[in-house]
């Protein structure tokens, strides 16, 4: 174990944390195992072959999309005078940021419950722990705002001057603070009402939903330079009480501009009281806190499973066998419940719904365009672009060593298992997203692409089998997810390549020959059962 | 004898669910008490309202000859703890984590390491030192967590379920290993549902049953007080369980297609 340059800054507050009543050399030895174990976040156990400092700095360079994303802040920080309005938007970006990654981040330093039973049985007082637990946080924390704000810092200091500056150091610590209560107390708030169980899936969706922002977020950026207008007037109105992000706007005005009115003085000092009070709350909570972690130790309420007899006579219209059918079950199931699976996939899933429409504004732009006859929806193919890493990912399972299961089961093969989970797939994820799609599409363009939407569906599964022929790893949830690498990466790229193909194809048939769409529709219905019956042919 | 360990009335509750309802129980040096009782009977929650993880509790608890209140750490220095189920921050080395543990408690870094080398190579896990605790067999890591708990030479320890996953040579070291404690004046609570390695090890046994204690004395006296044989029958007299030939024939039946 190497010691860290991050610890040996700290000591040198040593003092501070005597003085708090803080044993600090045992909140630096909980501290550096802490630190030790996110440097080993990925178990190397799977990455032997990987070359060593590929994972020591893992978080560290990670850190280079938040350096990305602080450059947007340089307009906002750097230039104009308009700092209520602009420091209102650039710290609107910096909460929002920050907070969602302390959630998708850290919430496993917040929740850990080992803490307890390994440190608390241990001489330490309660203080201490606390103390390195917080430390702990604050440390990435700082990492993060570093790695955000530098940047615009810097250029702030050269271009709005040095009172700036400092005024923006200041505040985006106080911030921070402010953020880790404010999180912190929503756990607590959360682990009142709820079960553990609760707050994974909760801290799950906030995961699910930033990775789909980031990915959404990228391509509006590039695509909206022209919307920046930093002429903007923004007057304070009493509803702005709640715009958080003003609050820390407002210091701007009172001593950069020297405006004393009375919403800003007020605005100034909600700044800086609130989150010294919601960090005092937090101290005081964190006896409860504690106590209501054991929650998430403890079972959740169980369900009373629903059943449907026409959702099963569906299914056994879908899945022939009765092995099939358990199958699906069981691959629905995971896919439902496995928030690693959830997290993998489902940001894609949603990215697959909005990307027609971008490639649709972006090919037509400037241009009128005839939604009666044009064949932009065709776009809709992107859709697809999903299926090549969710049917990777179905390989895979956070639970992967649950899988001797399959070993043991009296099965001839494993056809079965891999058709339902691969058509679980299609009708659980796929299709729903397909349908609203197609709805949208039917809205804009007319009914007349019915046929043409039917044809991109039965293809949707034609591309699905084609993807999973494609696979190295073809049993459903048995591999860990850190075998996911970058070959594989390649190989989804690849797997994109033939979309284009089948856009083209489709192209050409519906615009070159009369009643295209339909006949293609079912040429490819025909085909479809023909290679999944290929593929799937049974070894009796 | 020198007592290390005395409740009195001591109760706990969780909202309106009374889980302790005043138990009142003596240990002395050298003692090995075997601490029975059916699941949800209260075993852990005294554990831990001893060990400080939880809080709020009705009477008193003294610990060698101190009442244990808020804010006080230093006791736990004597104590060592093997939970049941044991949650380890596995992604540490074997070396690692009980230097670690060590230094928590008060160790020298040195100390703790060439203690823990020898404890790992003295019960056979001595290759596993520099491993991951994650790629560790279910045996190995229950010794990891053994030698934590003794890593500071304990005077009192809280063994919950200790065994779990030992082989059969282990476990026979193990046992040596509690006696030799014993005879040097440790004081052990040792808890868990096999009868028969309770019967055998035990100086004394503590039957816990809804919250109260049931029984208490060795086992000999425990067998002159039922009619009963074993400590298994005994338990079953205890806690008033006697349907268990019914029960399973009716699994049985079911198992075999049957209704209930």
């Amino acid at each position: 174990m190497t010691d860290f340059k991050t610890l040996r800054l700290l000591d040198k507050f040593r003092w501070l944390f005597i003085k708090m009543g803080i044993d600090y050399d045992m909140m630096r030895k909980i501290l550096h195992i802490k630190l030790t174990m996110d440097e080993r976040k990925v178990p190397t156990l799977f990455n032997q072959n990987k070359k060593k400092d590929n994972q020591k700095y893992g978080y560290i360079k990670s850190l280079w999309i938040y350096m990305l994303f602080g450059l947007i802040l340089i307009p906002l920080m750097g230039f104009g005078q308009n700092f209520l309005f602009q420091m209102s938007i650039a710290f609107a970006m910096i909460i929002f940021l920050i907070m969602t990654s302390l959630i998708s981040d850290f919430s496993s330093v917040l929740l850990d419950v080992r803490d307890k039973s390994i440190l608390s049985t241990k001489p330490i007082s309660a203080k201490t722990i606390n103390a390195a637990k917080f430390m702990h946080i604050f440390i990435y924390l700082s990492y993060l705002t570093l790695a955000l704000t530098a940047i615009p810092l810097i250029v702030s200091l050269f271009t709005q001057g040095i009172v700036f500056f400092i005024l923006t150091g200041l505040e985006i610590l106080l911030m921070n603070l402010f953020i880790v209560a404010i999180t912190a107390i929503l756990y607590i708030a959360i682990l009142r009402f709820f079960d553990g169980e609760k707050l994974k899936d909760m801290i799950n969706y906030v995961q699910i939903a930033l990775s789909l922002m980031l990915m959404i977020g990228y391509q509006v950026l590039i695509r909206s330079f022209e919307f920046v207008n930093l002429d903007m007037v923004v007057s304070f109105h009493w509803w702005n009480l709640f715009l958080i992000p003003m609050w820390f706007a407002a210091p701007y005005e009172l001593i950069l501009h020297g405006d004393t009115s009375l919403l800003t003085v007020i605005y100034t000092i909600l700044a800086v009281i609130v989150p010294i009070i919601s960090i005092w709350i937090y101290i005081k909570l964190i006896p409860t806190f504690e106590r209501n972690l054991q929650k998430l130790l403890s079972t959740s309420k169980s369900k009373k499973e629903k059943n449907n007899r026409l959702k099963s006579f569906l299914l056994t219209i879908v899945c022939r066998t009765h092995e099939e059918r358990a199958f699906y079950r069981f691959a629905a199931l995971m896919m439902k419940q496995e928030r690693e699976f959830k997290l993998k996939v489902y940001p894609s899933l949603g990215f697959s719904f909005i990307i027609p429409f971008i490639f649709m504004f972006t090919f037509s732009r400037g241009e009128e365009v005839d939604y009666a006859s044009s064949m932009s929806y065709l776009n809709i193919y992107f859709s697809m672009m999903i299926i090549p890493s969710a049917v990777l990912m179905l390989g895979h399972s956070a639970k992967y060593k649950a899988a001797w299961i399959y070993k043991t089961l009296p099965l001839k093969d494993y056809t079965d298992l891999q058709k339902g989970s691969l058509k679980a797939f299609l009708i659980k994820l796929y299709t729903p997203l397909f349908l609203v799609l197609s709805i949208v599409f039917s809205y804009i363009y007319g009914i007349r692409i019915i046929p043409d939407l039917l044809a991109v569906l039965v293809t949707s599964w034609l591309y699905t089998i084609f993807c999973f022929v494609m696979m190295t790893n073809k049993l459903p949830f048995t591999k860990p997810y850190d075998e996911v690498n970058d070959a594989q990466g390649w190989k989804i790229l690849l797997l994109l390549l033939p979309l284009g193909l089948l856009v083209g194809l489709h192209y050409i048939i519906a615009s070159q020959i009369t009643y295209g769409s339909t006949i293609y529709f079912i040429v490819l219905f025909f085909i479809n059962i023909l290679i999944w019956k290929l593929v799937f042919k049974s070894k009796k | 004898m020198e007592e290390i360990l005395t409740i009195t009335n001591l109760t706990k509750s969780y909202g309106n669910k009374e889980i302790l309802k005043g138990i009142d129980l003596h240990a002395a040096r050298g003692e090995i008490i075997g601490y029975i009782g059916p699941n949800g009977a209260g075993k852990s929650t005294t554990v831990k309202l001893i060990l400080g993880l939880e809080g709020d509790f009705g009477g008193e608890i003294k610990l060698f000859g101190k009442s244990i209140g808020q804010d006080q750490i230093d006791y736990k220095r004597r104590i060592g703890y093997v939970p049941e189920i044991a949650d380890v921050y596995d992604n540490l080395t074997g070396y690692e984590y009980l230097t670690f543990i060590g230094q928590l408690y008060g160790l020298e870094l040195e100390e703790a390491a060439d203690k823990s080398k020898s404890l790992m190579e003295l019960f056979g896990v001595g290759e596993a030192y520099h491993s991951r605790i994650s790629s560790y067999s279910k045996g190995m890591r229950q010794k990891l967590l053994i030698i934590a708990s003794l890593i500071h030479n304990p005077d009192l320890l809280f063994l919950d379920e200790p065994i779990n996953g030992l082989d059969a040579n282990s476990v026979m070291i193990f046992k040596e290993i509690l006696t030799q404690l014993a005879a040097n004046g440790k004081t052990i609570f040792y808890s868990s549902h096999i009868m028969d390695v309770v019967e055998k090890i035990s100086s004394r046994i503590i039957l816990l049953y809804d919250g109260k204690i049931a029984a208490d004395g060795t086992f000999a006296q425990l067998k002159a007080d039922n009619t009963e044989g074993t400590l298994e029958r005994i338990f079953n007299q205890l806690t008033g369980f006697h349907e268990h030939q019914e029960i399973g024939e009716k699994f049985v039946s079911v198992v075999r297609g049957g209704q209930l």
